[in-house]
C-alpha cells in the first residue's frame, strides 16, 4: 500500500525568512499544509493553538531556542515527530537536540531530497505507529503493562514514560513477537533507515528496553539477542 | 568550563615556578652569605692583606637584580598566557558564531538552486527565489568581508576615499539606506539635527559605522526597534547620537562592547545572531576618522546611545586635511 501523506500539517520554525520561504514553497508542492513561525516563541503559539503532524524545528531562534520548544512540546505531545534542522554541527548539539525530544537532526546546507525523503519517512512511522496503537492501546507481558497512546508504562509499581522512539521500538518488537528481527530491519521499519543512524543506535535502545522492563537487564527473558543475526521478542 | 579549569591549572604551575625559584633563591642567598662569613674569617687569618669590600659586594647585587628581573619576566610572561587564553576563548565562540552566519545563507542559496533544478517553477516565483538569492549571496559577502576586513590592511583601503560632507545630510542618507536594509519601518526612526557642518569622512566606511548600529538596534530590541539620531555642531567637532529603545546595556558590559569577538548574551533575547566584530570594526573606523565613540545606558531594557565625535572639517589642522583628502 502507498500511503498518502498529502495534507499532513507541518509546522515549519525558522527565523531565516529566505531559507523558510524556499522550504515552504517545497512542502506546499508536495501536498503539506505548513504554517511558518519565525521565533520560538510564536511556534509555541501555534502549537498550542493548531493541531499538526509534524515539526521542522530550527535551533538558533529568538526568544525560545529549538531545543527549549522542542521540550515544551514534549510535554503535551509525546508523538509527534520532530526534525530539528540547525546550522551548528557540534556533536554535542545533536545529542542535546535527541535528548530533548527531536527524532531527526539535518545540518544546513542539506539537500533537498533528502529532507523531503525524511519527512516523509518521519509521517509514516507516525502514522503506522498510531494507526497499530489504537487498535491496542495497552499491551502487557510480564509485570510490565505498556501504554502505547500515553506512553506511560508501568514495571511492577515502578513509573516510566518512554520516548517515542523507544516506543516505536517496542511497539515493532511486539507486532513481531517470537520472530528474529535483524538490526538491519530495525532500521528501516523503526527508524526509516536514517543514514546517521548506525547499528550501535538499536543495541543502545535495546539496552534502554531491557533497563526499563526485564527483571534482570543482564539476562533477558524478554529481549534476547540472536547471536550474528539480530534480537526477537518473547514472552512465554 | 574547560576554560576556568585550564585558568586554574595555569594559575597552579605558577604559583608552583614561583615557590621554586623563591626557593632557589633563598639557598642562593642563604650560600653566598655563609661563604662570605667563611671567607671573611678564614681570609682574615691566612691573608689579612686581602680587601674584599666591593668588589665582593657585586655578585651578590647582580645576582639580585638576575632574579628580579627573573620574576619580572615570568609575571609579564604570565600575563600574556592569560591574555592569549582569554583570546583563544573568544576566538572559538567567533568560530561556532561565523559557521552558523555562513551556513544559513549557504543552506538558503542550496535549497533555492536544487529547487530550480528538481521543480516547474512559474517566473514570478523564479523571480522571487533569485531574489533571495541575490540577498543571501550579498550577506556571504558582506560576512566574509567583515572577517578578511579586520586586517589594518584591508581597512586602510575602506577608508581611502575621504570627502568634505555636510553632516547632517550624510548621516540622514546613510541612516535612511541602513534603515531600509534592515526593515525598520518609516515611521520608527528620526534623524534631527543642524545642517551648518561638516566633515571629512569616508562616506563607505560611515556605511559600515551604521549598517552595524542599525543592525544592533534591530537585533538586541525585543519589539519593532526605534531609533533616533540627533547631530549636534560645534566649532570643534560633530557629535553624532545614536539612540534605541532596544534592551540596553548593563554598565560592566558596556566597555567591552568594542572588544575584537565580545558579545553580549540576554536572557530576554538569546541566540542573537552575529560574528562579534560589528562594533569592534565601528570603532576602528571611527577612531580613523580622528574620532571616538562610547556608549551610554541606563542599564537593562532603558535603551542604549552611541555617541560618535568626529571633529569638524574646520578645527581640523591643514596638515590633517591635506593627509586625508590626499586620495582625492
Amino acid at each position: 500500500m502507498t500511503e498518502d501523506f498529502t495534507g499532513s500539517r507541518i509546522l515549519l520554525v525558522e527565523d531565516e525568512e529566505s531559507l523558510a520561504v524556499g522550504l515552504e514553497y517545497n512542502l506546499i508542492e508536495e501536498g503539506y499544509i505548513v504554517n511558518w513561525a519565525n521565533n520560538g516563541r510564536e511556534a509555541i503559539d501555534l502549537f498550542e493553538k493548531e493541531k499538526f503532524d509534524l515539526i521542522i524545528l530550527d535551533i538558533m531562534l529568538p526568544y525560545v531556542n529549538g531545543f527549549e520548544v522542542a521540550e515544551r512540546v514534549r510535554k503535551s505531545d509525546p508523538q509527534i515527530p520532530i526534525l530539528m534542522l540547525t546550522a551548528k554541527t557540534e556533536s554535542g548539539d545533536k545529542v542535546k537536540g535527541l535528548e530533548k525530544g527531536a527524532d531527526d537532526y539535518m545540518t544546513k546546507p542539506f539537500h533537498l531530497q533528502e529532507l523531503l525523503l525524511r519527512v516523509k519517512g518521519m509521517l509514516k512511522r507516525k502514522s503506522w505507529y498510531t494507526s497499530t496503537s489504537q487498535k491496542q492501546p495497552v499491551y502487557k507481558f510480564g509485570k510490565n503493562e505498556i501504554n502505547f497512546k500515553t506512553l506511560n508504562c508501568l514495571h511492577g509499581n515502578e513509573k516510566i514514560r518512554l520516548t517515542p522512539q523507544e516506543a516505536m521500538l517496542l511497539k515493532y518488537l511486539v507486532e513481531h513477537k517470537e520472530e528474529i528481527v535483524t538490526r538491519k530491519e530495525l532500521l528501516e521499519n523503526v527508524w526509516h533507515l536514517n543514514p546517521e543512524v548506525e547499528t550501535r543506535t538499536v543495541d543502545i535502545f535495546i539496552a534502554r528496553l531491557r533497563k526499563y522492563f526485564e527483571p534482570d537487564p543482564t539476562s533477558p527473558v524478554y529481549f534476547k539477542s540472536i547471536r550474528g543475526a539480530g534480537y526477537t521478542f518473547e514472552v512465554k | 568550563m574547560r576554560g576556568k579549569h585550564s585558568l586554574f591549572y595555569h594559575i597552579l604551575i605558577f604559583i608552583i615556578a614561583q615557590l621554586v625559584w623563591l626557593l632557589l633563591l633563598g639557598i642562593w642567598i642563604y650560600w653566598y652569605v655563609s661563604n662570605y662569613i667563611v671567607f671573611e674569617k678564614v681570609g682574615d687569618q691566612v691573608s689579612p692583606q686581602l680587601i674584599y669590600d666591593v668588589q665582593n659586594a657585586l655578585p651578590f647585587i647582580l645576582g639580585l637584580i638576575l632574579l628580579i628581573g627573573l620574576s619580572f619576566t615570568t609575571s609579564l610572561i604570565f600575563r600574556h598566557l592569560n591574555v592569549q587564553l582569554r583570546i583563544t576563548e573568544l576566538y572559538d565562540n567567533f568560530i561556532g558564531n561565523v559557521t552558523h552566519e555562513l551556513k544559513s545563507p549557504l543552506a538558503s542559496i542550496q535549497l533555492y538552486l536544487e529547487t530550480l533544478k528538481q521543480r516547474e517553477v512559474p517566473p514570478e516565483k523564479r523571480k522571487e527565489f533569485i531574489d533571495f538569492m541575490m540577498k543571501d549571496a550579498d550577506r556571504l559577502q558582506s560576512l566574509i568581508n567583515s572577517i578578511l576586513e579586520i586586517s589594518a590592511q584591508e581597512q586602510k583601503k575602506l577608508l581611502q576615499n575621504y570627502q568634505v560632507y555636510n553632516t547632517y545630510s550624510l548621516v540622514k542618507e546613510l541612516i535612511e539606506e541602513s534603515c531600509e536594509k534592515f526593515r525598520v519601518a518609516k515611521d520608527s526612526y528620526q534623524i534631527k539635527g543642524e545642517a551648518l557642518c561638516e566633515i571629512v569622512a569616508s562616506k563607505d566606511a560611515l556605511k559600515i559605522v551604521f549598517d552595524n548600529l542599525v543592525d544592533n538596534a534591530v537585533k538586541y530590541s525585543t519589539q519593532q526597534a526605534k531609533i533616533i539620531t540627533s547631530v549636534i555642531c560645534n566649532s570643534k567637532k560633530v557629535t553624532i547620537l545614536f539612540t534605541d529603545l532596544g534592551i540596553g546595556i548593563v554598565a560592566n558590559e558596556q566597555k567591552k562592547i568594542f572588544n575584537k569577538f565580545y558579545r553580549i548574551y540576554n536572557k530576554e533575547i538569546p541566540n542573537v545572531k552575529g560574528t562579534g566584530l560589528g562594533l569592534y570594526r565601528v570603532r576602528e573606523i571611527v577612531k580613523a576618522h580622528g574620532g571616538k565613540i562610547t556608549v551610554l545606558s541606563e542599564g537593562e531594557s532603558k535603551g542604549t546611545t552611541f555617541k560618535i565625535e568626529i571633529p569638524a572639517y574646520k578645527a581640523l589642522s591643514q596638515r590633517r586635511l591635506k593627509k586625508l583628502l590626499k586620495n582625492e
